[in-house]
């Protein structure tokens, strides 16, 4: 799946790129206004990562150009200003979200992989991961399609793992991506959240897929 | 005091003084006038006599009318001329009169006689008194006529300045609006204006400068946080780190969303201060609450706290939803992370009033200082000092009350909606 970087700043969009590419995506980067209405008039895009304040231009008129092209790309925009303005104005000229900078790559990695299962799938999707089956339409996880019994927040846990497979995750990054980022200090009540899915997991006949990375967070690997 | 008052009452007092020192200068002048006027007169008079007892050599009869009395009386040596003011009885009336008279001597075959022509002051003394009273009176009349004037027209004249000063008294930074003051075509006034005219717009252009200058800066500093945040990510994803590596990398992924949750709280003080939330509606606290409640309801459990909500029907509260959904966040997360293990959250939303209490440990600080923008529990090292700042400045912008208290390890944090 092909994305697109939007951003002028380049060590935030080399990283951006690293990370998704590490996610099978294959990543292109355009750094002003110019290129990037060149490269989205050219090509389809699965996701734009849009930044608002770009060299040459607004990001804002590059999603209006786009729209008015009458392409459906799904667009998210990552911006430094975290107004309401802004985001009401991207959200308006028809992006599917917005993220305020600065944010993890985790989040903003969940976040694309909404956005594609949306515009592709028309939101009915099944993600996979070996045995474990996550509909994201009916917010249900199943292993073998055995349902799990699963809270909210510990099926919004997996779903975020799944996203993520392979990478580390700090434990603000998952506390913020469940509560949001008003939640600050000490963060052990999530060993309690992951020792509940683990749990679940291992229950419904799973290998232990949660890593636990010393000092720095999980992973979600097999 | 009132400027016309002050300027009524030097006014009336220096015209007061003015006309009364006139007024005696005015008596004395016209005194002398008339007085000269009746020494003529009798000058006169005492030229016929002279020029009588010249052609007849002799005395002319004494006299005595109303106005004038002659008489004549021998003396021994020639009297010397003189003109004099008496009172005299009037045996008539049984008054005192004033007349004034003129001594001569005259001088018969040798035999010295000294003259006195008299002639009564009483007519010019009248005539003095009519034409003070007269005077007087158009004093009086002069003075109301000024004080009317002063009243009247200067209120008028004072108008453009009262605008302009109402205009001040409704300027208002947020609206961005410049001043619009009237041209009133006195020049003083003009002046004035104009300075208030350059004073505001600069005001204006100040405080927008500020303003774009804290939001630009705050803005600015997101970026850098980004790529310093997401070069860590990708350094977390490597293998080969040692244990105290890890642990560095950690602390400093840690402290970078601290600093970022810092910056982003800071700026979202500044927008409140600036008004940049203006659009209102009517917002469902309750609705607010249970979700938030919900929210955090596994953050509750972890730390075994026993949540009592009483939350009733409250008619809607005209405010900014997001900020609204910031208020109730923050008293709820500050709830939980100044709680201890065990302890108790109470929820009670009633009428006009929200209150969130949680048991705790007693403030380090005074109570006043808790909302203070940086003032924390010393405990409490992680927290940013900022949350119940942002709730005051939410509550001081649609001006709720927001208390605190704290009874039996209780603390309590109130809200009274008008």
């Amino acid at each position: 799946m092909k994305i697109l970087i939007i951003e002028d700043e380049k060590a935030l969009s080399e990283s951006i790129a690293t990370y998704l590419k590490g996610q099978d995506y294959i990543c292109e980067i355009a750094t002003d206004f110019n290129s990037a209405i060149e490269k989205t008039e050219l090509y389809d895009y699965d996701c734009i990562l849009l930044d608002i304040t770009l060299p040459g231009g607004s990001g804002l008129s590059v999603l209006k150009e786009l729209r008015a092209n009458n392409k459906m790309d799904g667009v998210l925009i990552i911006s430094a200003k975290n107004s309401i303005d802004d985001k009401v104005a991207g959200l308006t000229l028809g992006a599917d979200d917005y993220l305020p900078k600065p944010f993890h790559l985790s989040e903003l990695n969940a976040r694309i992989g909404a956005i594609i299962r949306r515009k592709r799938f028309g939101g009915s999707s099944i993600i996979r991961f070996n045995d474990i089956s996550i509909d994201t339409q009916a917010k249900v996880a199943a292993v073998n399609n055995t349902g799990l019994d699963l809270t909210r927040k510990e099926y919004e846990l997996l779903l975020y793992f799944i996203s993520n497979k392979r990478k580390v995750i700090s434990k603000t990054a998952i506390a913020e991506h469940l509560w949001g980022d008003e939640m600050s200090g000490n963060l052990d009540f999530i060993y309690t959240h992951i020792k509940n899915l683990r749990k679940k997991l291992v229950e419904a006949g799973e290998a232990d897929y949660i890593k636990t990375v010393y000092g720095m967070g999980y992973k979600f690997t097999d | 005091m009132k400027l016309l008052a002050k300027y009524n009452r030097v006014n009336i007092l220096a015209t007061s003084i003015v006309f009364m020192i006139g007024g005696v200068c005015y008596y004395f002048i016209l005194h002398l006038v008339l007085i000269k006027q009746l020494d003529k007169d009798l000058r006169v008079e005492e030229q016929e006599i002279i020029d009588y007892v010249m052609v007849h050599n002799s005395l002319p009869d004494s006299a005595d009318y109303n106005d004038q009395q002659v008489a004549f009386e021998q003396v021994a040596e020639a009297a010397k001329r003189k003109f004099g003011s008496f009172d005299i009885l009037k045996k008539k009336d049984d008054e005192y009169i004033t007349i004034r008279r003129l001594m001569f001597p005259v001088n018969i075959s040798g035999v010295n006689y000294k003259v006195s022509v008299s002639k009564s002051q009483q007519e010019t003394e009248d005539l003095i008194q009519l034409i003070v009273s007269i005077t007087l009176a158009m004093v009086i009349l002069l003075l109301m006529v000024l004080f009317i004037i002063n009243r009247f027209v200067l209120n008028k004249l004072w108008l453009p300045f009262n605008n302009t000063l109402k205009q001040l008294r409704q300027f208002n930074l947020q609206s961005k609006k410049n001043l619009e003051l009237n041209d009133s075509g006195i020049n003083e006034f003009k002046e004035l204006n104009k300075a208030v005219k350059v004073m505001s717009s600069q005001v204006l252009k100040d405080y927008e400068s500020l303003k774009s200058f804290t939001e630009n800066a705050s803005h600015e500093i997101q970026t850098p946080l980004a790529v310093i945040n997401s070069k860590l990510e990708l350094l977390m994803q490597s293998e080969n780190f040692t244990e105290q590596q890890m642990n560095g990398v950690e602390t400093i992924y840690d402290e970078i969303r601290r600093l970022s949750r810092l910056n982003q709280s800071l700026l979202l003080l500044t927008k409140i201060d600036n008004h940049q939330f203006r659009e209102t509606e009517e917002v469902d606290l309750a609705r607010i609450i249970v979700k938030q409640l919900n929210n955090y309801e596994e953050l509750i459990a972890a730390k075994q706290i026993t949540l009592t909500q009483n939350i009733s029907e409250t008619p809607p509260v005209l405010m900014n939803e997001t900020l609204a959904g910031v208020l109730i966040t923050n008293l709820i997360t500050n709830a939980i992370k100044h709680n201890i293990d065990h302890g108790s959250i109470e929820v009670v939303l009633k009428e006009n009033r929200l209150s969130v209490s949680n048991s705790g440990s007693e403030l380090s600080c005074r109570p006043e200082e808790l909302f203070e923008r940086f003032k924390k529990d010393t405990h409490q090292t992680e927290s940013l000092g900022l949350g119940l700042s942002i709730v005051k400045k939410i509550c001081e912008q649609y001006n709720f009350k927001v208390s605190y208290s704290f009874i039996n390890g209780i603390h309590t944090l109130s809200i009274l909606f008008p």
